[in-house]
């Protein structure tokens, strides 16, 4: 817990670093001396402090991100810590939907393929599994968008072939949440391809992973004493081999988060999704400054707290952590 | 009365990347209600595999060529998988070594005793786990550890709530696959003596596998020696110690460092083990065999009785005869 | 350690000369090995077929990538001499798929050279030297891990606002270093404990000594299969970089492919091609590298998976 804590004290200093020791870049400088960006440097030096010392300033960031008081985004003029929580819980969503499936199946694959062995699944999945474990996601969504749309290609060659929609949610700053079912059958629906796409990106990982681990487990001695209980395979599996291949598989998992982060943010760009990736490129795209500055904080303790959670889910299944 | 279990010829083989590897071949022995048999031999030999195969627990890759495995009259070669469930660990259970993995680590203790409880007689779990507890008193441990996890007991204990998980559903037959093993001398004699005396009290068969022979000597009423798969000697424990018929026996004893008498440097069998994908023709062993003569290159001697009880494979004796070459054909299992 | 005076023995071969033997054997030996592994030989192919394809770009592309073609306007369907079709400035798209392989393997070649050696002079030294340095460094790996790769570099990215060769790929390589750091750090960390550590201390060793005379070479085997796939890594990244126009200006990079095709809506105006055939280079260049990667690390690093 207390590395956690560092990790996040670590990730905000390198934030404030990044942003301003730039190579030979002076903070000033990182907006343009553009007439039209005058109005946006006004903000930035009266709000940061740009215009006093150097440690000054750093105390002045800290003030502001524990207070939460984050300024306020250039392009819309809304306060970056709604506008960043806000579209983090529609990543949470995004991530935490796809991670189940991607898990439900991953597991039921390597498990499949754990056991079948050798055989003809086996080598097909464990085939696909590093073809796509290759795929970029962007691309891998490019492709699904392009399947599912109305006008699609497969839908003149595939009779009954679906049209999902192909962006996510529309955002309910204008439309007002409401907690009824259309609202969230529609949300689900348009939740559903980024979810899907997501999902195979890291399906492949997951569960080439998990079958290496299960063919781990399955060689020890103890599950050969389940044999000569007189189990049968199955129970075997669910109740011996499956409990002890699972904690390999968290750790690696959340030694991976990051990247699915990243898998995730890709995702968010491709289907217009309101998530934290959606708004970094948007962020990027128009200098918006105040939103870039925390947004690395956000997606940094994501990360952390996600793998507190994995660190908590390993305690619980494998009795031989203790915390020391 | 027919012996509890009599195994013969039983011939075992692995299928590997690397080719066939013949792991057992014609093993025959036979194992009283209630007696103690030993299996001895090398790292390798043959001992675990067909410890494995009389419970029909070869791993994917292996399969039983050959031969017969009778208990209680009623050969398990053919027996499909799933009446061999009935019959695991209700009739014959088994021990394994090091203890350390051979418990599920993220299971119970008391779970796991009582896990084939439940399965085979179909008790509750309620009886199940006072079962386990009464299991644990037998071999030494308070019943208070019902609870603990296996890696909260020392190596020594490990291995006696193993032994306490066999007996859970009151086997005729406990198979202990080198069970002391990884234990220090001290906690050796401990387990040593608890399986003695569960064997007297329950009226069990056991047999007992080790490499050391010296575990065996105290324990076991028979002893049968195993070679690079091949079955060399067997016979009384005491008659093999004090008169070993076979070089191989004859090496094994010798290699005991005697703590009367003159001190001798005990005589070590040079030489490796031979390979069991493409063993040494003739007789397996004629390779470091001292006394090795032309004959046994070239043909390989059959476990034969050289008087009641006592066999013996080896060419040194002239009423040993020879194995015919055996046909290619081989029984699915 | 005082000196040793070196006796010439006749017919002893110098001390540099055995171990390059040896060494050279050693290769040798794995070369073969790989030979017979169908996967690596499976992954080679691939690999050897895109840098065949990097290096023969000049040759091989009827035109080149960046300039309109004569013959056809932009936006041309897939036909004839153009495979692929042109893009919205006319420029042959089969062309820039081609001389796209350049940038791919470049780059991620590169800059998983860069995240390697960083990653593993990091990790050396964290294993070895301990205490609170390891802590610190460790620390900081986490701080890197946990910063979603992506944002890192887009950042990083966007701040340089002129980005050529050299800076995309130390972009890739400065993010890519943790998990290499990682792997050569408990790696390390297991070897320490091994007894020839300690006999080498004990005969008075230096610690650089046994560093890069023992611990280095055992843990070597590892880096480099793990190398391998930091170029999958890298490569993956580079394009999503280029897809986004974070990427080399000046050259034709696959991912800039896709995303001007996206732009284009070419799956709707009948280029699939636009679109699909730069994804399915990346994919089977990421493939390939995996493929060998994994082959290799079963050879280097002999497992007991074989049960």
């Amino acid at each position: 817990m207390i590395n956690a804590g560092i990790t996040i004290f670590g990730i905000i200093c390198l934030n404030y670093l990044l942003i301003r020791l730039m190579p030979g870049d002076p903070s000033l400088s990182i907006i343009p001396r553009d007439p039209k960006f005058r109005g946006l440097r006004d903000y930035m030096i009266s709000f940061f402090g740009l215009d006093r010392p150097q440690w000054e300033q750093f105390v002045i960031y800290l003030q502001r991100l524990f207070t939460l008081d984050w300024g306020v985004s250039y392009q819309d003029h809304r306060p970056v810590a709604d506008i960043l929580f806000h579209d983090l819980g529609w990543t949470l969503l995004l991530v935490g939907t796809s991670t189940i499936i991607t898990i439900l199946i991953g597991i039921a694959v390597g498990a499949y393929s754990a056991v079948r062995r050798g055989k003809a699944f086996d080598f097909v999945s464990t085939g696909i599994g590093i073809f796509l474990y290759g795929m970029p996601i962007f691309w891998l969504g490019l492709v699904l968008q392009s399947a599912f749309r109305k006008n699609s290609v497969f839908q003149t060659w595939i009779p009954g072939w679906p049209a999902l929609p192909t962006s996510g949610y529309y955002d309910d700053r204008l439309i007002p949440w409401n907690w009824d079912i259309v609202h969230l059958a529609d949300a689900g629906l348009h939740l559903l391809l980024p979810a899907l796409t997501l999902s195979l990106g890291t399906l492949a990982g997951i569960s080439l992973v998990m079958r290496n681990s299960l063919i781990d487990v399955m060689t020890e001695d103890f599950v050969t004493t389940a044999r000569a209980k007189g189990l049968s395979p199955r129970q075997v599996l669910r109740r011996h081999i499956l409990p002890n291949g699972l904690p390999p598989m968290v750790s690696l998992i959340a030694l991976d988060i990051a990247f699915i982060l990243g898998g995730a943010y890709q995702v968010e760009v491709i289907f217009r999704y309101q998530g934290i990736g959606f708004r970094t490129i948007e962020a990027i795209g128009s200098l918006d400054y105040p939103l870039l500055q925390f947004i690395i904080v956000i997606g940094g303790v994501a990360v952390v707290l996600a793998n507190l959670l994995s660190d908590f889910l390993l305690l619980w299944l494998d009795p031989r952590i203790k915390i020391s | 009365m027919p012996a509890l279990l009599e195994v013969r010829d039983l011939t075992i083989e692995f299928r590997t990347k690397a080719g066939i590897v013949h792991a057992v071949e014609g093993a025959s022995f036979s194992v009283e209600r209630g007696e103690a048999m030993g299996l001895a031999g090398e790292s390798g030999c043959g001992k675990t595999t067909t410890a494995l195969a009389l419970m029909r627990l070869l791993p994917y890759n292996g399969r039983i060529v050959r031969g017969s495995i009778s208990f209680e009259g009623r050969d398990l070669v053919p027996v499909p998988e799933d009446s061999m469930r009935a019959i695991r660990w209700k009739e014959m259970s088994i021990v394994f070594q090091g203890a350390m993995n051979s418990l599920n680590p993220v299971q119970r203790v008391g779970r796991q005793i009582a896990e084939p409880i439940m399965l085979h007689e179909e008790a509750e779990p309620e009886a199940s786990f006072k079962r386990a507890g009464d299991l644990l008193e037998l071999v030494g441990i308070s019943r208070n550890r019902l609870n603990d996890y296996p890696h909260e007991f020392s190596g020594g204990m490990r291995q006696r709530v193993m032994i306490a998980m066999a007996l859970a559903c009151n086997p005729k037959l406990v198979i202990a696959d080198e069970p002391v093993t990884a234990l220090d001398v001290m906690i050796q004699a401990q387990i040593l003596d608890l399986l003695e005396r569960l064997r007297r009290e329950l009226h069990l068969a056991m047999i007992l596998i080790s490499h050391d022979l010296s575990v065996l000597a105290d324990t076991c009423e028979q002893v049968t020696i195993m070679y690079a798969g091949k079955t060399m000697e067997s016979g009384k424990t005491m008659d093999l110690f004090t008169d070993p018929k076979h070089p191989y026996t004859q090496g094994l004893v010798g290699a005991f460092p005697d703590i009367r008498g003159p001190r001798n440097m005990p005589e070590a069998i040079p030489g490796d083990v031979p390979s069991l994908i493409s063993p040494p023709s003739g007789c397996v062993f004629h390779p470091r065999c001292k006394f090795a003569f032309d004959r046994c290159t070239k043909a390989e001697p059959a476990l034969t009785e050289l008087s009641v009880g006592r066999r013996a494979a080896c060419f040194l004796y002239p009423q040993v005869t020879e194995v015919p070459p055996r046909p290619i054909a081989i029984t699915e299992v | 350690m005082g000196t040793v005076d070196v006796v010439k023995v006749p017919g002893a071969i110098s001390p540099f000369r055995a171990r390059a033997t040896v060494v050279s054997r050693r290769m040798q030996d794995i070369g073969l090995q790989v030979f017979h592994n169908k996967t690596a030989m499976a992954g080679l192919i691939i690999l050897l077929f895109f840098t065949f394809l990097a290096v023969a770009a000049p040759l091989i592309a009827p035109y080149s990538p960046l300039t309109a073609v004569p013959d056809v306007g932009p936006l041309t369907l897939p036909g004839g001499v153009h495979p692929f079709g042109t893009n919205q400035f006319g420029y042959d798209i089969y062309s820039q798929v081609i001389w796209g392989t350049q940038i791919s393997l470049l780059v991620g070649v590169l800059a998983a050279g860069v995240a390697s050696v960083i990653g593993t002079a990091v990790g050396l030294i964290s294993g070895f030297v301990g205490g609170w340095i390891d802590e610190v460094i460790m620390r900081f790996n986490d701080v890197v891990l946990s910063i979603p790769w992506l944002v890192l570099m887009i950042v990083v990215a966007a701040r340089l606002n002129y980005l050529d060769l050299a800076g995309i790929i130390l972009v890739i390589g400065l993010t890519g270093w943790s998990v290499t750091a990682r792997v050569v750090r408990s790696q390390v960390l297991s070897l320490k404990e091994r007894m020839f550590v300690e006999r080498g201390r004990m005969i008075g060793s230096s610690n650089a000594h046994i560093l890069l005379r023992h611990i280095f070479p055992n843990a070597f085997p590892l880096i480099f299969a793990n190398t391998i796939l930091t170029v999958a890594i890298s490569i993956l990244s580079e394009s999503v970089l280029a897809f986004l126009n974070l990427s080399v200006k000046s050259n034709v990079s696959w991912g800039r492919i896709i995303a001007e095709a996206y732009q284009h809506d070419a799956l709707t105006i009948g280029m699939a091609a636009w679109i699909i055939v730069p994804g399915l280079c990346i994919v089977f260049l990421v493939f390939g590298f995996y493929l060998f990667g994994y082959a290799l690390d079963e050879i280097l690093n002999p497992r007991l998976r074989r049960r």
